[in-house]
């Protein structure tokens, strides 16, 4: 039994080392795709081979502070993951689309107001781009629960939070395999200096509009962590944007519906580079299952309640 | 070699001679920073931060004591040298570039307290299948769950506004003490047949 991985690659930032790994064709259109807080790159698997599959190049990594790549001890900013993913990006040739979930998506978004000039295409999913008082109370709570508690900790509050009973009930008697691993590669004080990063956050709303690459925005129907009008936020500022609800989905939609969001990151791409991409800032919603159809927002409904109430269009 | 201890004896517990080391290891680690923080806690308190001195010495103190009764211990002729090299790593080195004695002193104790209580994790070390009624786990458990909590007075005191000053000297510390740490543990756990992943092998 083994947690090591044979000669992994890694980039160099300073004297700190980021574990990447890059997959399929090199001439291929590139999907660089960034972890969460908790995560570690292998999770991007089945995204992998999905868009692998669907002729895209994969770029996975593990930020700063997790899975392989080196733990600054105390001191680490969110610029310094922003240069890390730009030593990334300068592997790849070709068009470059960036998506990341929810830590990994604001990286993505520093990503694309820095260097949107080398993007063909942007994907923010659980995303946000400002700290109102829900989430960064509950960032307070979860770095609490994380320093009083643990890692183990935090997953207890993560999980329940952000995938839906449908994942859970079946993984209910076997949590603590389930969260092995998350554990085993998250270290209580790489996770802590991550969210401690937040303890200076700007918001990025003002820059939003900079953005200027085609850029589709993943929000799950049900997530409370990263509630819709963050996510409005974006669509609203980036101007070449669409928003697609996920229907039935949570924070962490990446790992519950994994087949589905890789469909919809590969039809946005091919869509994109085939000049059919008009974001309009336009609402939509996502088919239940991978290769269904999307649908517009039913027209006048308000697209940030829950229940069908009419709303003015923006 | 396996990231893990084992192979576990049939009733699923680590094997005496893994114990015996990494037990030793950690005694050592823990029972300098116990020692050094003993001799920075005053008889009589004079300021709020020195309460967390008497915490820390204390919480060093009992898992120290923890340690010393969940270990299976065995005979090992080679912790002789071994206790010696580690030892000698933690012996007290004042930060550079910051001129205050005595605050280099706290740095360079809050750094080497840093490296131990976030850098090892003893209960990562323990397999899926090891036995949960196993003191030794269960004193592994605790003490990488406690570090987690004595690493906080760290974290503040080394973030402080005292320290913004001297913030490179601080990450300069901080980065040594936290390389040599993790060297020892590796060459440690290397010894007992347990190898972590090629990250840890960073100098």
């Amino acid at each position: 039994m083994t947690r090591g991985i044979a000669a992994m690659p890694f980039l160099s930032h300073g004297s700190y080392r980021i574990r990447y790994e890059l997959d399929g064709p090199a001439d291929a259109p590139a999907y660089v795709l960034v972890n969460g807080l908790t995560q570690y790159a292998e999770l991007w698997a089945a995204y992998r081979d999905a868009l692998i599959a669907r002729g895209f190049r994969v770029a996975t990594f593990d930020l700063l502070g997790q899975g392989e790549s080196d733990k600054p001890a105390l001191f680490i900013s969110q610029d310094d993951q922003v240069t890390a993913l730009h030593l990334l990006i300068q592997q790849l040739g070709g068009p470059v689309f960036l998506s990341g979930i929810s830590f990994g998506g604001l990286i993505a978004l520093r990503y694309a107001i820095a260097h949107g000039d080398r993007l063909a295409g942007l994907v923010p999913m659980s995303c946000f781009a400002e700290l109102p008082p829900q989430l960064f109370l509950l960032g307070n709570a979860l770095r609490t629960g994380l320093i009083l508690g643990g890692t183990s900790y935090l997953q207890d509050l993560l999980l329940p939070m952000n995938v839906s009973d449908h994942w859970l009930a079946p993984v209910l008697d076997k949590l603590d395999s389930v969260k092995r691993q998350g554990w085993l590669v998250n270290d209580v004080y790489a996770l802590q200096n991550l969210m401690e990063s937040f303890l200076d956050f700007q918001p990025l709303t003002p820059q939003l509009a900079s953005i200027g690459v085609p850029t589709m925005i993943l929000n799950g129907e049900f997530d409370f962590l990263t509630p819709r009008a963050l996510h409005e936020t974006l669509r609203v500022r980036i101007p070449n944007s669409s928003l697609v609800i996920i229907p039935r989905a949570y924070h962490a939609f990446t790992l519950e519906k994994p087949a589905l969001t890789a469909d919809l990151l590969a039809r946005f791409a091919d869509d994109v580079l085939a000049g059919r991409w008009h974001g309009n800032k336009a609402v939509w919603i996502a088919p239940e299952e991978a290769g269904g159809d999307l649908v517009p927002f039913p027209a006048g409904y308000d697209h940030l309640r829950a229940v069908p109430v009419h709303g003015a269009v923006t | 070699m396996s990231a893990f201890f084992g192979p576990l004896e049939s009733d699923g517990r680590v094997p005496a001679r893994q114990q015996t080391r990494v037990a030793s290891f950690l005694v050592s680690a823990h029972g300098a920073l116990g020692r050094r923080f003993a001799l920075a806690l005053p008889v009589r308190l004079e300021t709020a931060w020195q309460t967390e001195l008497n915490a820390q010495f204390y919480n060093e103190s009992e898992i120290i004591s923890l340690l010393l009764r969940a270990t299976s211990w065995t005979p090992d002729l080679a912790l002789g040298y071994l206790a010696a090299a580690w030892e000698t790593a933690w012996f007290p080195s004042p930060a550079e570039g910051i001129p205050d004695p005595s605050l280099a002193l706290a740095v360079d104790l809050a750094a080497l307290a840093h490296a131990v209580h976030a850098g090892i994790r003893p209960a990562a070390l323990l397999p899926a299948e090891a036995n949960p009624n196993d003191p030794f786990a269960m004193a592994l458990r605790r003490v990488e769950f406690e570090s987690g909590r004595l690493l906080q007075a760290q974290i503040m005191f080394l973030k402080g506004e005292g320290l913004v000053p001297f913030r490179d000297a601080v990450s300069a510390a901080l980065e040594r003490r936290h390389a040599e740490v993790r060297r020892l543990w590796r060459e440690m756990l290397e010894s007992v047949g347990i190898s972590r992943d090629e990250n840890d092998a960073k100098p």
